[in-house]
C-alpha cells in the first residue's frame, strides 16, 4: 500500500510536472481549439401568408450553416461554429422588427433575410439601430438599399435591374417572331414589391412598343381569380405579366388553365411561382411555357447541382428563397471571416469590401455599391416539359424560347 | 375621487418599467402592447360604453399612421405637428363616417359591416392614390433626433405610448362620470328609450365616435413613428381592426382598464406561446387561438369581468354593494 502511496506520488509529482509544462505550451492551443461559436441570425416569414417561402429560405440558410460548421467553421476564430438564432417575421413588418429586438440581445454578429421587401425595410431600419450588418436575401425594392443605411447590404437584384433585364430580353424574345406580341396586362400583388414593380412597367412598356391594356392589382393573400381571368379573357392581351408571390401565382395560372384562357405568352417579372419546381411537379399543365425573369442559380456552377440534390434528398423542393439564402449565408461567413470576429462595424467592412464568388448565383465575385450588389442580375427561364429551362442569358441557356405558347 | 387612484398607479408603475431594465426587447414587447391598448381604448369608447361595435377601426388608425408620414415627407412638416395633425384628421374621418353611417340609421351589424367597408375602401384608395406611395408605401427617413420624433433608445417612445394610453384613460373615467358618458351608455341599452328622455342620440354616437377615431389615429401616427413604413395593407388592413376590438374584447367590455388588460394578457399570451413552441413555425399561434378560444367561453366579460365575479364568489356582499367591477377597487 505504502509504495503503491509513493508510487503513485512520484507519478503524480511528474504527471503534474508535465501538466504544469502542457499548460503553458499545449494547454492554450487546446483551450483555444475552438473559438466561442459566432451567433447569426436568421429571420423568415415562416408563418403567415409568406409562410411557404420563408420556410424555404429558412432551409437555404440552415444548410449553409451545416455546411459551414462541418467544414471546420470561421477559420479565422480558430473553428468558431456559427450558431443560428433563427427568427419568424410572421409576414408583418412589426414581426420582423420585433425579431431583430431579440436577435440583437442575443448579439448576434449578423443578419440574414426578411423575405418580404416590407419586411426587410422595417427590419433592416431597427437593425441599423444597433449597427447590425443586415443582408437582405430576396426583398427587390430598391428604397431598401437606396436609404443610406450603412448596415444594409443586398446580395440579389433589385427592381429596378430586374425590370429592365426583363424587358430587354422580352422585346429580343418578341423580335425573334417577328413582333407577334403588341398588348399587355400587368397581374400584380398590391404591396410594395408587386406595386413598385408594375409601376416599372407600365412606363417602360410603351417606350418597347408595347400597350399595357390594364393593370389589375390584388392583395396578397387572394384565394380566388376568377373575375381577374374574366377580365383576361375579355381583354384578351397578347401577353399577361403576373407579379406575384407563390400561392396567388399558383391559383391565376391554374385559374387560366381551368378557363382555357391561353394568350400568346405568360411573361412573368417575378413571378412567385413561375420558376419553381414544386409548381411545375404539382401543377405541369397549368405550367406549361410559363417564362419567368427571376432569381436563378448559376446551373455551370457544381455548387448549385451538389445543393439541389441535397435538398431534393430532404424531400424539399429547390426553389430561389433555397439557394438565394444560402449563399447570402456563406458570404456573410466570408465577412466574419475576413473581419476575424464578430465585431460589427468590421462586418460590414469586410462586407463593403467584399469580392466573394464562393456562392451559387451568377453574379460573378460580389461588388457592394451603397449596400448593393453590382453583380446581381436575373435570369429568364420558361417551363418546357416538366423541367425549368434557361433562356436567358445566352451565356448559360439550356433551351431556345418557345413563343408563342402552342395552342393546346 | 376613489376611481383616479387605480389609473395613477398603473400608469406609476409602467412608467418605472424602464428604470428596472434596459432590454429593447422587453421596452419593443411593451409598446405594441401599450399602442394595442390605445387603440383598443379607441375602439371600446364606441363599442364598449357606446354599443356600437365597429369592424372597421384602422380607417383611423391608417389615416392617422398616413398624415404623419405624408405630411412630414412629402410637405417637410415636422414630425410632432404632423403627429397631431394626424390626430385630427382620423377625427374627421371618424366625424364623416359617423355622420354618414348614423344619419342612415345603421345599427348593429349593419354599422360593424358599413366601418368594414370604409376601412377597406381606404385600403385600396391608399393602394393606388400616388400621395401614398400607392402600393410601395410610404417611408420616413431614419433620423434620431428627438426634434423629429425619432429616438436613439426604446425608452421615450415606450413614456410617449404610456403618456398617450395615460391621456385615454383619463379621458374615458371622464366621460363615464360626465352627463355624456350617461348619454352613452343610455344609448347603449335602449335608443329609442334614451331618444324618449330628450337623448340626442345622433349627436351621441357622432360625438363618442369622433373622440374614438381621435384616440385610433394617435395609436396610428405613433406606429409611423415608431416603424417608420407605412403601407396600405399596414395602415388599413383588418389586422389593426381586429387587434383593436380583441384587446376590450378580452380585457372587458365597456370598462376603463379592459383595453389595456386584455392587450398586456393577449401580447404576454402571444409572447409565451412563441417561447414555449421554440422554432416551430406558426404552432404559437395554433395555442394563441386556442387559449382566446377558453378566455373567451368562460370569461365572456372579460378579464374584467372575470375579476369581478371571482370577487363576487369570495365577497358576495361586497360584489352586490357594487356592481361596476372597475369602481371597487383603489
Amino acid at each position: 500500500m505504502n509504495r503503491l502511496v509513493r508510487v503513485s506520488r512520484r507519478r503524480f509529482l511528474q504527471t503534474s510536472a508535465l501538466g504544469a509544462v502542457a499548460a503553458t505550451i499545449g494547454a492554450p492551443s487546446v483551450l483555444r481549439a475552438q473559438g466561442a461559436p459566432v451567433k447569426l441570425g436568421v429571420l423568415h416569414p415562416v408563418s403567415g401568408a409568406l409562410s411557404y417561402s420563408g420556410q424555404q429560405g429558412r432551409l437555404g440558410a440552415v444548410l449553409a450553416i451545416e455546411e459551414i460548421n462541418a467544414g471546420g467553421g470561421i477559420k479565422a476564430l480558430r473553428g468558431a461554429r456559427i450558431e443560428a438564432v433563427l427568427g419568424d417575421a410572421q409576414s408583418t413588418p412589426e414581426g420582423g422588427s420585433a425579431e431583430v429586438e431579440k436577435m440583437n440581445s442575443a448579439g448576434v454578429a449578423a443578419i440574414v433575410g426578411g423575405y418580404g421587401s416590407s419586411i426587410c425595410l422595417a427590419a433592416s431600419q431597427t437593425a441599423a439601430r444597433y449597427d447590425l450588418p443586415y443582408m437582405v436575401d430576396v426583398g427587390v425594392v430598391d428604397a431598401i438599399v437606396n436609404r443610406g443605411l450603412k448596415n444594409t447590404f443586398r446580395f440579389g437584384p433589385g427592381f429596378g435591374v430586374i425590370a429592365k433585364t426583363a424587358l430587354d430580353n422580352l422585346v429580343t424574345i418578341n423580335e425573334q417572331v417577328g413582333k407577334t406580341a403588341k398588348t399587355v396586362m400587368i397581374v400584380h400583388e398590391d404591396s410594395a414589391f408587386g406595386s413598385g414593380l408594375a409601376k416599372l412597367l407600365n412606363t417602360q412598356l410603351p417606350d418597347r412598343g408595347f400597350q399595357v391594356l390594364e393593370t389589375i392589382p390584388h392583395p396578397t393573400p387572394t384565394r380566388d381569380f376568377n373575375n381577374v381571368v374574366l377580365k383576361i379573357r375579355a381583354q384578351n392581351p397578347d401577353l399577361v405579366i403576373p407579379a406575384n408571390y407563390y400561392n396567388e401565382y399558383v391559383l391565376l395560372a391554374r385559374t387560366m388553365q381551368q378557363q382555357r384562357v391561353r394568350p400568346k405568352g405568360i411573361y412573368s417579372v417575378l413571378g412567385g411561382a413561375a420558376s419553381s419546381y414544386k409548381f411545375v411537379k404539382e401543377f405541369p399543365e397549368a405550367a406549361q411555357y410559363i417564362m419567368d425573369c427571376n432569381h436563378w442559380f448559376d446551373p455551370r456552377n457544381p455548387k448549385s447541382a451538389a445543393l439541389k440534390k441535397k435538398v431534393e434528398d430532404k424531400g424539399e423542393f429547390y426553389t430561389y428563397e433555397v439557394f438565394m439564402n444560402y449563399s447570402c449565408v456563406l458570404l456573410i461567413a466570408d465577412a466574419i471571416e475576413r473581419a476575424a470576429g464578430a465585431d460589427r462595424p468590421k462586418i460590414i467592412a469586410a462586407l463593403e469590401g467584399s469580392t466573394f464568388a464562393g456562392h451559387v448565383m451568377p453574379y460573378g465575385p460580389t461588388k457592394f455599391v451603397n449596400g448593393q450588389n453590382q453583380g446581381a442580375a436575373p435570369v429568364n427561364t420558361q417551363v418546357i416539359g416538366n423541367d425549368i429551362q434557361v433562356i436567358f442569358p445566352a451565356a448559360f441557356a439550356s433551351a431556345k424560347a418557345v413563343f408563342p405558347m402552342p395552342r393546346a | 375621487m376613489k376611481g383616479w387612484a387605480p389609473i395613477g398607479l398603473t400608469v406609476a408603475a409602467l412608467a418605472a418599467v424602464p428604470l428596472f431594465t434596459s432590454s429593447n426587447v422587453v421596452l419593443n414587447f411593451l409598446v405594441m402592447a401599450l399602442l394595442i391598448a390605445l387603440v383598443g381604448q379607441g375602439w371600446n369608447l364606441l363599442g364598449g360604453y357606446g354599443g356600437q361595435y365597429s369592424f372597421g377601426h384602422s380607417a383611423f388608425f391608417g389615416t392617422g399612421a398616413y398624415v404623419t408620414a405624408i405630411l412630414q415627407m412629402r410637405y417637410g412638416v415636422n414630425a410632432w405637428v404632423g403627429f397631431c395633425i394626424g390626430i385630427a384628421a382620423g377625427a374627421l374621418v371618424g366625424a364623416a363616417i359617423g355622420a354618414l353611417s348614423f344619419r342612415s340609421g345603421l345599427k348593429g351589424s349593419y354599422f360593424a359591416l358599413v366601418t368594414l367597408a370604409f376601412a377597406e375602401v381606404l385600403r385600396i384608395v391608399a393602394s393606388v392614390a400616388p400621395v401614398t406611395g400607392a402600393g410601395v408605401g410610404t417611408l420616413i427617413k431614419l433620423d434620431l433626433r428627438p426634434e423629429v420624433f425619432q429616438f436613439q433608445s426604446r425608452a421615450p417612445f415606450y413614456w410617449i405610448i404610456l403618456g398617450l394610453v395615460a391621456v385615454s384613460l383619463i379621458l374615458v373615467r371622464l366621460i363615464e362620470g360626465s352627463r355624456f358618458g350617461a348619454y352613452l351608455v343610455a344609448v347603449r341599452e335602449n335608443e329609442d328609450a334614451a331618444a324618449a328622455l330628450g337623448v340626442d342620440a345622433m349627436r351621441v354616437k357622432l360625438g363618442a365616435m369622433t373622440i374614438s377615431a381621435a384616440i385610433t389615429a394617435a395609436g396610428g401616427g405613433f406606429y409611423a413613428q415608431y416603424f417608420l413604413f407605412v403601407d396600405a395593407g399596414i395602415a388599413y388592413g383588418p389586422w389593426i381592426s381586429v387587434e383593436a376590438l380583441l384587446a376590450p374584447i378580452i380585457g372587458g367590455i365597456g370598462t376603463v382598464f379592459g383595453p389595456l388588460l386584455g392587450a398586456l394578457v393577449v401580447k404576454t399570451l402571444g409572447e409565451l406561446t412563441k417561447l414555449v413552441t421554440g422554432d416551430a413555425p406558426g404552432l404559437d399561434l395554433v395555442i394563441y387561438g386556442g387559449v382566446l378560444v377558453l378566455v373567451i367561453a368562460f370569461a365572456p366579460r372579460g378579464i374584467a369581468g372575470l375579476i369581478a365575479d371571482l370577487r363576487g364568489f369570495f365577497k358576495p356582499s361586497l360584489a352586490a354593494a357594487k356592481p361596476n367591477p372597475d369602481r371597487g377597487h383603489g
